[in-house]
Formats: C-alpha cells, sequence, structure tokens
C-alpha cells in the first residue's frame, strides 16, 4: 500500500525539461534582442539653400518685422540675429553674441579640456527673447561648414526646451536648419 | 535438499546464476530504499519565468535599430519622440546608406567632389539623390496599395555620425530636399531622463 502512494506521488511530477529548453532559448534570444538604448527623433524642416537674408522671406505686414530669430554656430561662440539685426554682446561687441566657454570637448570618444558652447547662457537669452515674442515658434540654426553634427544638436536641445524652476517651458521648437553661413 | 538443489544447478545453471545477481540487485536497492536523485527545479523555473516576462516586456519594437560602432557614433539628445518607419538615410564615417544599402563612400566628412553636381563646392550628391528618388518611387507604389503607409511620403529619418561636418549634413539634405524630402527626423540617442 505504502509503495503503490509513493508510486502515485512520483506520476504526478510534471516533466519541466521541454519548458526548460524553450526558456532557456528565449532567454538568450531576447537578451539580444534587448534594446540597450533609448533612440528619440528630432523634427527638422527643410534646409533652404541660399544667402541668409533669403532664408525667409518678409511675409507680415510691414510694420513690424518678422522675428526671424536665428543661431550661427561659429569657431568662436553663437551668433544670434533677430530682426535681421545682431543681437550684440555687451562686453564684446565685435565678438559672437555668447562666446564659448571653457569645458571639456569630446575629440575621438574621449573628453579633452577645450572650449563649448554655453548652452546655459543660449537657453537663458532665447527665454527673454520667448517672453517678448510668445506667439514665436521658429528658430533659424546655421552653421560654418566644418562645425560638428553633435553641436547642432545640442544647440536646437537648448533651444527647444528649458527649465524654469521645476517646470519645463517650451522656447522655439520648429527648427529649420539653413546653409546660410559660409 | 542438497540433491534437489544440484538438480536445478544442473538443469539450469544459466538462468539461476542471472537470478542470483538479479536478486542481488533488487535486495541492494531495496535494503538502502535510494530512489533515483532529483533536482528542485520549481525555484529555477521561477526565476526563469520572471525573468521571461520581464525580456519580453523590453523587447525592442522600435521602428528604427542602429547598432553602435565606432563609425557610427550617435550624438545625445533630449527628446521625447520616438522614431518611425520611414526611408532612412544614415551617414557614418566611411559611407552615405538609403535604407541600409551602400550608397557612396565618405572620406574625412565629405563626398568625392566627382560624385556630385558642380564638383567641390556643389550640393547635389547624385548617388544618393538617385538611391533616395528609387524610395520614394517604392513608397508611392506600397502606399497605392496600402495607404496608411502614405503618411510617411516625404519624411526622412537621418541616422547620422556625431562628428559629421555641417556641410555633409547641408549636402545630405539638400539631395533629400530634391528627392521630394521636405521633413526630416534626426535620430538621437534620448537622454531625457539624465538630462530631466
Amino acid at each position: 500500500m505504502a509503495k503503490k502512494r509513493k508510486e502515485e506521488v512520483i506520476d504526478t511530477d510534471l516533466n519541466l525539461t521541454p519548458a526548460m529548453n524553450l526558456i532557456l532559448i528565449l532567454i538568450p534570444l531576447l537578451l539580444a534582442a534587448m534594446e540597450t538604448m533609448k533612440l528619440g527623433v528630432i523634427n527638422v524642416a527643410t534646409p533652404q539653400i541660399g544667402p541668409s537674408s533669403e532664408v525667409t522671406p518678409p511675409d507680415q505686414a510691414p510694420d513690424e518685422k518678422p522675428l526671424k530669430l536665428t543661431i550661427a554656430l561659429t569657431d568662436r561662440g553663437l551668433h544670434l540675429y533677430a530682426r535681421d539685426q545682431v543681437i550684440e554682446n555687451k562686453d564684446d561687441p565685435l565678438g559672437p553674441t555668447i562666446p564659448k566657454k571653457d569645458g571639456e570637448e569630446v575629440v575621438d570618444g574621449k573628453p579633452v579640456p577645450g572650449k563649448v558652447y554655453d548652452n546655459e547662457k543660449l537657453s537663458q537669452m532665447l527665454s527673454d527673447i520667448k517672453d517678448e515674442n510668445p506667439t514665436e515658434e521658429n528658430i533659424i540654426i546655421s552653421a560654418e561648414s566644418h562645425i560638428k553634427y553633435r553641436y547642432i544638436i545640442q544647440i536646437m536641445d537648448a533651444s527647444r526646451e528649458t527649465k524654469v524652476g521645476d517646470k519645463k517651458k517650451s522656447l522655439f521648437p520648429n527648427v529649420v536648419l539653413s546653409a546660410g553661413v559660409a | 535438499m542438497a540433491e534437489e538443489k544440484n538438480q536445478t544447478f544442473e538443469i539450469l545453471p544459466e538462468n539461476y546464476e542471472q537470478d542470483v545477481l538479479a536478486k542481488k540487485k533488487a535486495g541492494k536497492k531495496g535494503d538502502r530504499d535510494v530512489e533515483p536523485a532529483k533536482l528542485t527545479m520549481n525555484s529555477l523555473m521561477d526565476i526563469l519565468t520572471i525573468l521571461l516576462v520581464f525580456l519580453l516586456k523590453n523587447y525592442s519594437t522600435d521602428a528604427v535599430s542602429v547598432t553602435p560602432s565606432s563609425d557610427l557614433d550617435l550624438p545625445k539628445g533630449m527628446t521625447a519622440l520616438t522614431p518611425e518607419q520611414t526611408v532612412a538615410i544614415t551617414v557614418s564615417k566611411s559611407a552615405i546608406l538609403v535604407d541600409n544599402i551602400m550608397v557612396l563612400t565618405v572620406k574625412d566628412g565629405k563626398v568625392d567632389a566627382a560624385q556630385k553636381r558642380g564638383g567641390d563646392d556643389g550640393y547635389f550628391i547624385i548617388p544618393l539623390n538617385k538611391a533616395l528618388a528609387d524610395a520614394v518611387e517604392k513608397q508611392r507604389r506600397i502606399a497605392a496599395v496600402n495607404p496608411s503607409a502614405g503618411k510617411s511620403l516625404g519624411i526622412a529619418t537621418v541616422i547620422m555620425d556625431g562628428d559629421t561636418p555641417f556641410r555633409l549634413l547641408t549636402e545630405v539634405m539638400y539631395s533629400a530636399g530634391q528627392a521630394e524630402f521636405s521633413k526630416f527626423k534626426f535620430l538621437v540617442i534620448s537622454n531625457i531622463e539624465a538630462g530631466a
């Protein structure tokens, strides 16, 4: 009697081998397919080739010039233009609006000390411009021909939104690229 | 008794030996009452099942997948927008690809002047424009049968190495613009959590 009961217990054991086989194959497969980095996209409009003054023809009333906010990236820093006028740097009227600051530059994947664009100051200035022109959404970004793509992305990030306290503030989300600076 | 045993031995000598051996074996097992060794799989199964569910949840269903390499070092950006299924223009340090098919080579962030209309100063990259025009034509044919595929017409995802000079970016966008692309999505590694 005791023997019979023992046999019954053994019979109810599930044979887990096929399930284990399946799981052990699925786990490496899914591990390999797992995304290790999260990808995102930035929407950009078509650039219009030509001198910067022809990038967006004025289509508003003549008494009110369009804002036509433009950021130009050069080796020395960021030049800002609004209503076809240079936004001057009070400390250095001939230099860029926002000069580069000391920081770490990435060369061949390694950070080295160098000059970087002052994104915080840019966000601050754009935030002030946005307060004066709350309906404006567009920004034109241009650069010298050898400026690296990663810096353009950085400037796009800085000009899209900023943080005021704990709140996010939208600045100029519609980016137009221009090949204006030779 | 002894005679009987002898007789049996004489009649079935081989069977007898086997019987004795079998009895010995059975007796050994029975005596010690040892069952075959068994692993307890339950806890292992628990772990694996949880892991399986976790991995299935993380399974990448992105429209665009990029294998990171030194040749294609995507810049980091803060964006909440996710990639969509569109024509992909990949610009690495060594080549330009359209939908993962190589179109032409890139050297030191420049395209060979012979590949451009207007030579070194030109913006129009002839092979890239042709490949993109073919891609648009293919999309049109698909959209004619499946209208939902038509909404990505005229949109291109630009997957570009971070060290690409601005000049090449404008050349690529100009060539794409001439192939009826008007909207671009720049692919970046999203670090919105780190930046927030």
